[in-house]
């Protein structure tokens, strides 16, 4: 009886031990409004308070939301069929009302740094059918509107009607329909959640989540060592190789959907800012226009060295936009081999035999081993006789003046949304704010015979249609050496002995991801 | 008369050496200095590699362990760094840039500020009060945090330290020339300059300075440790050298992510230089104020 008792109650001890999962990710959540910034890491943490229309599952596929089915009704109709008995954290229950609110707050958010509002400015008219049916107008045909609606979380039209993105920040508005409730939010430091047990889909592993934000990586690191947090993310890439080793430590890896690459100088026909001749005189005209110039860069970078070396295996060498398996990936592009003969060929063909000097920038605490990344390419392009100069900026400056267009060369990251046409929209695609395209075309390459393909594929309403269409444009982009990519990250997540990551391809750190490891 | 040997005249500088070569330790910390600072000035000369040219540094060399051989047949005796630079390259040129900004900023910010300090107690009155305010404000702020808002607004590179450095340090020589200073301008060979109705630049630099030396020099030194070791941190933080030619601070800062997986020597050895380079210089500083302070003299 009283081995009963003792053994009753080690197990209430140790379930209730297991109940509560302790993360920590590296970078810090700047709100808790899911309208107000578009970054990974706050977009993580909406998604475990509020719930999309269309969720995504860990190989970032479109999977039912708080919709359970859409179709397109009419080339220009998309009707989505709402989930029912789904109540709101606070006993709302969540109807048609609801996503037409959300809809019409999305673009009205104010001081928002990176705004929701190109998810839903296809839509033209919204009409609420019956509380659970709602249909979508669009300007035209727009077959991705479920894709661009992945991005939306939904807020409840009682509830938030006045809300604003501080009530969101201190708490009390931070009501979804979404797998977690918040306890606490302490700005930058850490949020608590609680599991919401009227959740309508897969009830989450563990009853309470801290859920912390370490940004320095030895810190995170030694953190998981020392058993104060149980999963972290971003795994720095100098501890990877001890950490595989180690038996209290399982990693959980997948292929991501972020691109690293070199942006060249388009926009400038005469001379360019940081390149030179050897003698340090400006070139009267812009060596980086030619094509040839171009492919010669990127043929001279070793990528397999990088991704081996630099990232000691985080990273897949890449000529493309996506990996393989997601919608639009380029099956016959490769990763541009390595060839430094042919690169001082082209070179020379190109009328620049002797090379010349060039700045390239990039910054220094973005992604992950930027900074040796650039000076990496430094090595390698010196070699073939462009003279590099290595210029690491932190994010903030860099960023700005990149996208003042004052550099020669750089080096950034994009993460995709699954399919071909969001990169090529806004890395490739001219700058039109009247298209609301090229937002981040830093470079400012321009082809309009390019975009006239994009306008085209993105009317298509057959899927496989679209995808050749994608496949043709991207092709045509690589061919042209509109940018040069380097790699695709790998997003690692560490987890302590009894807990196990499901890794996602879109970088977010979830709390519903961690589930305890089956007995070894 | 012929037996009797005479005692070496006994000049001023004589003393001032045999009195300092009466401690080893600061005879120790003298030839480590100048052993350090020869490897520095004939860095091109006896570094095994130019850690600052790019193409010669191979990434598939990153992260060699000490003495392991690399892929141009070459032994890197302290290892390699993450960009496959050899380590001992790196320290030699690396203490070149420290040895530099040290110097060469304790040098300026030593005749800025001593020029004002000496300014400052000759003048008394309304320039007395505005120089030694300044000092005061500028004293009151903590060094490093000045020197990282001079450069966020200057932008990297070599030259900017030194300006950075300089702009933070002028003051304490200001202090400490217009300390002795004032007690030197009472004196009787001062009044005598003045009623001769020499020039007041004259006065100053030929009859002042040369008397409020001895505090300055040993002020120097210290302060060119102290500039070793802020050119270090303010690289270590980022905002220094530029990545492509590390110095010590920098070459530390990009060790630091391996420490914990076990490639320590990647911030070691350069940090084991940087403590040599600056405790030999305390060294020497030490003995210099016992040597020149007089109420030290037994």
């Amino acid at each position: 009886m009283r081995q009963t008792i003792a053994a009753l109650f080690l197990a209430g001890t140790l379930s209730a031990g297991a109940q509560t999962l302790t993360m920590a990710v590296g970078a810090p959540v700047t709100s808790l409004d899911a309208h107000f910034h578009q970054l990974s890491p706050n977009n993580a943490v909406a998604s475990m308070l509020f719930d999309r229309l269309v969720n995504t599952d860990a190989q970032a596929r479109n999977v039912p939301g708080l919709a359970e089915s859409w179709t397109a009704i009419a080339p220009d109709i998309w009707e989505f069929r709402l989930r029912r008995g789904v109540r709101f954290h606070n006993g709302q229950e969540f109807t048609a009302e609801d996503v037409a609110f959300t809809i019409a707050r999305v673009p009205n958010v104010p001081n928002s740094p990176s705004s929701f509002a190109g998810f839903v400015r296809p839509i033209t008219r919204v009409e609420i059918v019956d509380p659970h049916t709602i249909r979508f107008s669009t300007n035209g045909p727009y077959p991705l509107l479920p894709q661009d609606l992945s991005n939306i979380y939904i807020l409840d039209s009682t509830t938030h009607a006045q809300a604003t993105t501080e009530q969101f920040n201190a708490g009390p508005m931070a009501v979804g329909t979404g797998p977690f409730r918040l306890i606490r939010h302490a700005n930058g430091d850490r949020i608590e959640l609680e599991r919401n047990a009227e959740y309508w889909g897969t009830a989450p592993a563990f009853a309470r989540v801290n859920y912390r934000m370490i940004t320095n990586d030895s810190a995170r690191a030694a953190a998981l060592l020392a058993g104060d947090v149980d999963v972290i993310d971003q795994v720095p890439t100098a501890d990877l190789a001890r950490l595989r080793t180690d038996s209290r430590v399982a990693l959980a890896e997948t292929v991501g959907l972020r691109v690293i690459y070199l942006s060249f100088d388009h926009s400038r026909d005469d001379a360019t800012p940081f390149v030179t001749d050897n003698d340090g005189r400006p070139i009267a005209r812009n060596p980086l226009k030619d094509v040839r110039v171009r492919r010669a860069l990127s043929m001279a970078i070793d990528r397999a060295a990088i991704t081996s070396r630099v990232m000691e295996g985080s990273a897949t060498p890449s000529g493309q936009f996506l990996p393989p398996g997601i919608f639009s990936h380029v099956p016959d592009i490769a990763a541009p081999a390595f060839d430094a003969e042919g690169a001082r060929r082209l070179l020379a063909e190109a009328g620049f035999p002797q090379g010349f000097r060039i700045t390239l920038h990039g910054p220094n605490d973005r992604y992950p081993n930027d900074g040796r990344i650039i000076q990496a390419i430094g090595q390698m392009w010196t070699r073939i006789g462009v003279r590099t100069a290595i210029d690491a900026q932190t994010w903030t400056t860099f960023v700005a003046r990149a996208g003042r267009a004052e550099f020669s060369a750089f080096l950034i990251g994009w993460g995709s949304n699954p399919e071909g046409s969001h990169p090529l929209r806004n890395l490739i695609a001219c700058q039109s704010r009247e298209r609301g395209w090229g937002n981040s075309n830093r470079g400012r390459y321009c082809n309009e015979a390019l975009d006239q393909g994009l306008v085209r594929a993105l009317q298509t309403l057959d899927d496989a249609d679209r995808e050749r269409q994608l496949m043709a444009l991207q092709r045509q982009a690589f061919e042209d050496v509109a940018i040069v990519p380097l790699h695709i990250q790998t997003n690692i997540w560490a987890a302590r002995r009894g807990f196990e990551v499901t890794p996602r391809a879109d970088e977010l750190s979830l709390a519903q991801s961690v589930r305890p490891a089956a007995a070894r | 008369m012929s037996g009797v040997v005479l005692a070496p005249v006994e000049t001023p500088l004589r003393r001032f050496v045999s009195e300092f070569f009466a401690s080893s330790i600061a005879a120790i910390g003298l030839a480590v200095f100048v052993v350090i600072a020869l490897a520095a000035i004939f860095a091109p000369w006896i570094a095994p590699q130019n850690p600052y040219d790019l193409a010669v540094l191979d990434i598939m060399d990153g992260r060699l362990e000490p003495g392991a051989v690399g892929g141009s047949g070459m032994t890197h005796w302290l290892g390699t760094d993450d960009q496959g630079r050899d380590m001992l390259s790196g320290i030699i040129y690396g203490l070149r840039i420290s040895l530099l900004v040290g110097v060469g900023s304790a040098f300026i910010a030593c005749m800025v500020g001593a020029s004002l300090g000496m300014l400052a107690a000759y003048a008394g009155g309304r320039t007395d009060s505005v120089i030694m305010r300044v000092v005061d404000l500028q004293l009151s702020f903590p060094t490093i945090l000045a020197a990282l808002m001079i450069l966020a607004f200057l932008g990297k590179g070599v030259m900017n330290v030194v300006i950075a450095l300089v702009l933070v340090e002028w003051a304490y020589y200001a202090r400490t020339v217009r300390g002795s200073a004032l007690v030197e301008r009472r004196r009787e060979y001062i009044e005598a300059a003045i009623c001769l109705a020499l020039p007041t630049r004259r006065i100053l630099f030929n009859h002042l300075l040369p008397n409020c030396l001895p505090p300055l020099i040993v002020v120097g030194t210290m302060q060119i440790a102290r500039a070793i070791a802020l050119e270090a941190t303010l690289s270590f933080l980022g905002l220094g050298v530029p990545i492509t030619e590390p110095s010590l601070g920098l070459l530390i800062a990009n060790g630091y992510e391996y420490m914990l997986s076990g490639k320590y020597w990647i911030s070691f050895y350069p940090g084991i230089a940087l403590l040599i380079t600056i405790v030999s210089i305390n060294l020497v500083g030490d003995q210099l104020r016992d040597v020149l302070n007089p109420r030290l003299k037994k």
